[in-house]
């Protein structure tokens, strides 16, 4: 039977959906029954990652060494996870911190061209004992070919495996495949994929990307994450035992962690909306949603054109404040223009 | 460094000559250049000119050219601080001029880091390529020239199948060249090429060494391989974390036995020829971590799998040394068990 390794973002990704604003009570449920239901790794933190926390692309209700501390005290068995963006986490202030608080697995994004960025981070890692990931952010920017160069370029720091993440869920299964399959031939070294859902696709994504070669796969409860949110997990492993996946995961607590994830950390399940259907198509990084939706709002502009603006500007995570700037430019071109008095 | 570890550093060497050194007479009193000088091969070839120096007399004057000359005292202070060793501050992508009293050259220029060649590939070519067409340009106009012995890679070959015999010299299976992952193998196929040109045209005595995989003292433990990655991990107190099921088969040659090795094919080598530098007894990466952690007294654990691999073949990567046994009689004099053992010691007592 193949094995499969899952990783549960929903503690990490789904911090995009609620502003960042899990507590430390929701943290310690979901982090206790993702453990009793036998996930293998669970990430925690802000939805931008360590560090991230910023007026800028919005500010934790929890520190990160609260988080962190919690989640350990409540991971027996799993493997506590970190998404960790060198723009955001130095390594002496954040990510030697949550090493000491007992981190195991650290997963060091950039956006999927800048992987020289990455290797302080994950040699820093590598030096102490831990395992590093090099997670590749927007993955449909770029070919199938210049992705592999970027991997190999994590691969040569020390990452022990690439993650490949439809950050904006705007890759169709054939995307997937071939991707995975490229990056499958040019390592030495697993890779993994990790799904959004704007456009429907996310499970179908992944099933693809496991049967192309990748050998980790992300998923949330109920989907839980920016945007449309993820794949959603309990289906996946549902899908996975059909398919005869060895995940390790106990379906029926799986569903039970589900349950209580909609329940406690939820205040609406991650649904395909129309803005994110036009995110997915414009290529768009997911949680820009809601700083659009704002924004739109304020300077009167279809949200839907915005996007669409956004994507033909091929904006990245990182630079929301360019959606003020969109929208005042549309509502500029919007605006009844002045009568000329002859 | 005490001297306890200076002492057994000059015993590797000692090991690694043998008694009878009467092949590298013709290095008595001569001059000696290094390009990348500083690097785990230069510091080892400095570490057995003051070996000669020492204890045979040999009186050699070693010239050691680098970008981090000035690093070298803090790595090697034993060496840096010698009277017969020479720092010299320069990139051979810039260099015009070598010392005039220069006879032997090793041009090692030209790290064999991954990460730096993924990440700057451009440097990498330009260091490899064009560094050694200037040190052959500076080394054409060296007078008291002897010979050149230029520094290329094993894996020039192309890469290694599991099916495959261990690397002859004449073995090529090539690279995508439009791939950069082999711009490394690439930019030495190339560089050996230079130096054929410089050979066939102005009659330059040079020759090449291919070299594989090593072990010893000097070795920083941050590269990104995976015998150096135990080594830290078991310096650590493990565990020792091998990626995949560990069957990948690589071998080892000590330091010392290197150092030896390259100053005899300088000697002694045919002008013109690549001889393959290494251990060919290998070793999967399984059973050198077991080597490994066995060194320690509180044994540092294993992590075999530590993530699920799917489609990785397992590779070697082992070279066939006939050339050089049959050419200058080079035999590995440094057995595995006793190179891990030594390296760890060095590690642990520095």
């Amino acid at each position: 039977m193949r094995k499969v390794l899952i990783s549960d973002p929903t503690l990490r990704d789904g911090n995009h959906a609620v502003q960042h604003k899990l507590n430390l009570a929701q943290v310690a449920a979901y982090a206790r029954a993702a453990d009793n239901a036998g996930i293998p790794i669970v990430e925690v933190g802000h939805g931008n990652g360590l560090a991230a926390s910023s007026l800028q692309v919005g500010l934790s209700a929890v520190s990160d060494r609260d988080m962190l501390t919690t989640a350990r005290e409540n991971l027996l068995q799993s493997k506590l996870s970190i998404h960790v963006m060198p723009g955001f986490a130095t390594i002496k202030r954040d990510l030697s911190l949550a090493i000491d608080i007992g981190v195991d697995v650290v997963r060091v994004a950039c956006h999927c061209s800048e992987a020289d960025i990455t290797q302080r981070h994950i040699a820093y890692v590598r030096e102490r004992g831990k395992q590093v990931f090099g997670v590749l952010m927007m993955t449909h920017m770029l070919t199938k070919e210049q992705l592999a160069e970027e991997s190999l370029k994590m691969e040569s720091y020390g990452a022990e495996a690439i993650m490949l993440m439809d950050s904006a869920g705007a890759l169709l299964p054939t995307d997937v495949a071939e991707r995975v399959r490229t990056l499958v031939q040019a390592l030495h070294i697993p890779v993994g994929f990790h799904a959004h859902n704007n456009l429907g696709m996310a499970v179908a994504n992944s099933i693809t990307a496991l049967e192309s070669g990748a050998a980790i796969l992300d998923g949330t409860a109920r989907g839980f994450g920016a945007g449309a949110g993820n794949t959603q997990l309990e289906v996946l492993v549902a899908v996975l035992n059909k398919m005869g996946y060895e995940t390790g995961i106990d379906l029926y607590k799986m569903l039970d962690a589900a349950d209580l994830a909609e329940r406690e950390l939820m205040p609406s399940i991650p649904t395909i909306k129309s803005i994110s259907i036009v995110s997915g198509l414009a290529g768009v990084f997911s949680g820009f949603a809601k700083h659009v939706d704002r924004v739109s709002l304020q300077f009167h502009v279809d949200p839907r054109d915005v996007f669409f603006e956004l994507g033909r500007r091929r904006v990245v995570a990182g630079q929301e404040d360019l959606i003020i700037e969109v929208a005042s430019a549309m509502a500029s071109r919007q605006a009844k223009p002045l009568e000329v008095v002859r | 460094m005490s001297t306890s570890v200076i002492d057994a550093l000059q015993n590797d060497c000692a090991g690694s000559a043998g008694a009878d050194i009467r092949d590298l007479l013709p290095l008595r009193g001569a001059h000696i250049l290094i390009t990348g000088g500083t690097g785990f091969v230069g510091t080892w070839v400095a570490q057995m000119v003051a070996y000669l120096n020492d204890c045979h007399q040999f009186g050699i004057k070693l010239t050691l050219l680098s970008p981090h000359a000035s690093e070298f005292s803090s790595r090697a202070p034993h060496l840096a601080c010698r009277a017969d060793v020479r720092l010299f501050d320069g990139d051979v992508r810039n260099l015009a001029d070598l010392p005039q009293e220069s006879e032997w050259v090793i041009h090692a220029a030209g790290s064999p880091d991954s990460r730096i060649h993924f990440s700057n590939p451009v440097r990498t070519m330009e260091t490899i390529v064009s560094g050694t067409q200037a040190v052959l340009n500076a080394a054409s106009r060296l007078t008291p020239l002897q010979r050149i012995l230029s520094l290329s890679s094993g894996l020039v070959y192309g890469p290694q199948r599991w099916e495959d015999a261990p690397l002859s010299e004449k073995v090529f299976s090539g690279f995508d060249c439009a791939n950069p992952a082999g711009l490394y193998a690439e930019s030495k196929r190339a560089a050996e090429m230079v130096a054929a040109a410089y050979r066939s045209q102005f009659g330059l005595p040079v020759l090449s060494a291919r070299l594989f995989a090593f072990i010893g003292p000097f070795q920083l433990l941050d590269r990104p391989w995976a015998i150096n990655n135990f080594l830290r991990d078991a310096l650590r107190g493990g565990p020792i974390r091998v990626q995949g099921n560990g069957e990948t088969v690589r071998s080892y040659m000590y330091g010392s036995d290197l150092a030896y090795w390259l100053l005899r094919l300088l000697v002694s080598g045919k002008i013109g020829a690549a001889y393959n530098v290494g251990s060919p007894v290998g070793i999967s990466l399984k059973d050198l971590a077991v080597k490994i952690a066995e060194c320690f007294p509180r044994r540092p654990s294993i992590d075999l799998n530590t993530l699920p691999a799917a489609g990785i073949p397992r590779t070697q990567w082992l070279p066939d040394i006939t050339m050089a046994r049959t050419d200058c009689d080079l035999r590995v004099q440094t057995n595995l068990d006793q190179a891990i053992t030594r390296t760890v010691a060095w590690h642990t007592r520095q």
